[in-house]
């Protein structure tokens, strides 16, 4: 069974205009996708889309399936407990006045309490490394740390599926190394949004291209990145980490 | 105008207590009836920028500088009962947190600068936006008419039931209070139009959202406000009369006002004549007041209308 | 603003700190009313209290300088207010009673929540069965108001590092700008908030 299943996936903004312009692409179970692609490309709205919080209103009920669910309505519980979202800034995840609060919202919505999740949320903190931050206000913490509790209070809720939308923007070289390691040790499959092309080829094993909308190519980082041309003409680059790679064609460009 | 612990008397806490506490049931009952699931943290965070803006001084007269209360720019950005809820929060976590307002005048300070700051300010802001046509200038006279005259209100309230406690005279408390909030008023008034011309600039739709008018709720909630006003500052309206004279005499106004009365007030010393309950007159005579400052405010718009028109 | 102002002692382990919230707040809230409504002067009851108060904080652990300080930052409000009843007839005797009783219920609740984590207070204020909306709305408000003050800090530097006027009404319309953004950045924030908070399986109850 697929972890996630797109098909022809289409969604206007409420003014009108095209956001994204018929997506398919699938996710294995424990595979690491990122999504790469300009600015305004429709990535962000692309992970919204994995656990309902887009579109308002539903029309079609096929267009994304997680775990051999379909998102809709009536699904919303099952499917946001099996998708763990990462949004982009960790002030508006964070909206809990203490850690331990952030950590437990999500299994307190989904009926755990007591002992029982306090331990859920140690065993989850301890997971990111901050082990006895509980009681710690997030206007105390860095934005690395405010970063790695917003990623507790979604692995607390034990997701197949991580939609992250660029986990590592202002993280320190120490906690972007971290982070990435971390990442690698989960058994979740991953949907990374970010431009961090560094993040796509230490941890994805395929990377998904972007652009207004549309997809417009799906295959190993290694081959897409060192597409100089393909880079360019999407607003991104050739990353560093690539100069003594062999460049080749993407396969499965759509 | 927060009133700190041991300014209000026990009586006096009560009643604004049990008036606050019903203002913010109502409010919270339309809340839930009516805002959309997903304007819900707006309340939170709303009431997170009226703290923020609070914090912004600006400069009074003398050197002295006022604060913004923001009952008025709440009520015009989130429509009265949003407006009530937050500004109650605030209003609860500056006691509770910050120690600024006293525990037992909670009330009192809900009352004053959550039910009758914003309910003021949307029943004059409403009704006076519309007569001016509705347009994003005649938006912002009214929030400024709104905003000065919520804070004004608000002072009275504050002043009523000081005097009411006997903590400082009626006479000294109303010119005392309602004096300075004129002049803190208008710095209110300007800050309140300009923050909503700049909201108004950025995101017109922020504002056209909070705006569908509620009738049935505004009457509950307008009754309310009357109630407390009623209670507050009727009884001791009668004392006012004393305190302005006292003032003019000061200034030296005296002989002028009684050697050409210019105007004659038909309610002179807010009583009217042949009616027995004294309490009644005074009721009635408050009324009538508030009729008058409608009919008033009502010709000041028409003819600013046309003058925008001309 | 730096938040580390008021919570900064509320976690030391002290008597005084391990009393249960919900008592703490009973207790305090008793002992203000019995100051603040008792009618006219009591000086042995307030004498009374004050001793208490500093029992209570000598128990606390607390440093002395930390309360004091905050004591005098809220106390000038009492006092703009209690010099409007010097100006009546035994004002001075009445001034005097309202600044101790206002200082004494002050420093009660200081003592109160410099040893209370608020999420506490907040949590009492749930169990007493308070309408969920409003204690989220406080718990948004509590969590958000040093994030949004940080904000404006920021906004009003960014304004200012690039004007040059320094006029009244150049001061007036920058306040305005500032805070009309921080409004509108307050109410998308609210809507990512909402997102977030409904990613997590919340439902409107």
């Amino acid at each position: 069974m697929k972890a996630v299943e797109v098909v022809s996936l289409t969604y206007r903004y409420p003014d009108g205009s095209a956001a994204l312009r018929g997506i398919s692409f699938s996710l294995d179970a424990g595979e690491r996708v990122a999504l790469i692609g300009p600015n305004g490309a429709g990535k962000s709205t692309l992970l919204l889309h994995l656990n309902g919080l887009l579109p308002e209103r539903p029309a079609d009920p096929s267009a994304v399936t997680i775990c051999g669910t379909a998102v809709v309505p009536a699904h919303f519980p099952q499917v946001r407990k099996n998708v763990g979202l990462l949004f982009q800034d960790p002030d508006d995840q964070l909206f809990c006045p203490t850690v331990f609060e952030d950590v437990a919202f999500g299994p307190r919505q989904f009926g755990l309490a007591g002992a029982q999740l306090a331990e859920k949320v140690g065993a989850a903190l301890a997971q990111v490394g901050l082990a006895g931050y509980e009681h710690r206000p997030p206007h105390h913490l860095s934005r690395g740390e405010k970063r790695r509790v917003c990623l507790a209070g979604v692995l607390v809720c034990e997701p197949a599926v991580l939609a992250l939308d660029e986990p590592t923007t202002d993280l320190d070289p120490r906690g972007r190394r971290e982070l990435k390691a971390l990442l690698r040790r989960l058994p979740a499959a991953q949907l990374i949004a970010t431009h961090d092309l560094e993040l796509v080829v230490e941890n994805c094993t395929r990377a998904i291209l972007l652009d207004r909308g549309a997809i417009i190519a799906d295959g190993p980082p290694s081959a897409l990145l060192a597409d100089e041309g393909l880079m360019l003409a999407h607003g991104l680059e050739r990353p560093h980490i690539l100069a003594h790679a062999h460049p080749h064609r993407p396969q499965g460009a759509a | 105008m927060h009133i700190p612990n041991g300014f209000i008397d026990g009586k006096t806490a009560l009643t604004t207590g049990v008036l606050a506490v019903a203002a913010l049931a109502w409010a919270l009952q339309r809340v839930r009836a009516t805002l959309p699931p997903q304007r819900t943290p707006l309340l939170g965070l709303a009431a997170a920028f009226i703290f923020a803006a609070q914090m912004l001084n600006f400069p009074v007269a003398g050197g002295t500088s006022g604060h913004l209360i923001g009952g008025a720019l709440a009520a015009i950005l989130l429509g009265p009962a949003a407006a009530l809820v937050s500004m109650s929060a605030v209003i609860v976590l500056q006691c509770l947190l910050f120690n600024d307002g006293g525990v037992t005048a909670l009330g009192a300070n809900l009352f004053n600068m959550a039910v009758i700051a914003p309910v003021v300010a949307w029943l004059v802001y409403q009704p006076v936006q519309r007569l001016l046509g509705g347009s994003t200038r005649a938006r912002l006279v009214a929030a400024a008419l709104a905003a000065w005259c919520s804070t004004v209100v608000a002072a009275l309230a504050c002043a009523g039931q000081l005097a009411w406690s006997g903590t400082v005279k009626g006479a000294l408390a109303f010119p005392a209070m309602g004096g300075i909030h004129a002049l803190i008023g208008i710095g209110e008034a300007l800050i309140t139009a300009l923050i909503l011309r700049a909201v108004a600039a950025a995101r017109p739709d922020l504002l056209a959202e909070a705006a569908p008018a509620r009738p049935a709720g505004l009457v509950v909630l307008g009754l309310l406000a009357a109630v407390g006003l009623v209670v507050f500052v009727a009884p001791f309206a009668c004392a006012w009369p004393d305190g302005l004279e006292k003032v003019a005499a000061q200034l030296g106004f005296e002989h002028k006002a009684s050697a050409t009365p210019w105007f004659t007030s038909p309610l002179a010393d807010y009583q009217v004549a042949g009616l027995t309950s004294e309490k009644l007159g005074i009721i009635l005579a408050g009324l009538f007041g508030i009729l008058a400052v409608f009919v008033g405010a009502w010709a000041v718009a028409r003819m600013m209308k046309v003058r925008s028109k001309m | 603003m730096n938040p580390d102002f008021i919570d900064r002692y509320a976690r030391l382990d002290s008597p005084v700190h391990r009393l249960p919230a919900g008592r703490k707040l009973a207790l305090t809230l008793g002992l203000v009313l019995l100051v603040a409504l008792w009618p006219g002067a009591a000086w042995p009851l307030f004498a009374a209290v004050a001793a208490l108060l500093v029992a209570l904080a000598a128990l606390s652990q607390i440093p002395p300088h930390f309360l004091l300080r905050r004591v005098a930052i809220a106390a000038p409000f009492a006092l703009g207010m209690a010099l409007l009843a010097l100006f009546q007839p035994e004002g001075g005797r009445i001034f005097l009673t309202l600044l101790v009783k206002s200082a004494l219920c002050l420093a009660a609740m200081l003592l109160l929540t410099a040893s209370t984590p608020f999420t506490d207070l907040l949590a009492v204020l749930r169990r007493a069965r308070v309408p969920s909306v409003f204690v989220t709305t406080l718990t948004l408000l509590y969590r958000y108001l040093f994030v949004l003050v940080d904000e404006s800090g920021r906004m009003w530097r960014a304004r200012t590092s690039r004007s040059f006027s320094t006029g009244r009404a150049f001061h007036w319309r920058a306040l305005a700008t500032v805070a009309g953004q921080l409004f509108i950045r307050s109410a998308d924030r609210a809507e990512r908030i909402y997102a977030a908070m409904s990613a997590r399986g919340w439902e409107e109850k």
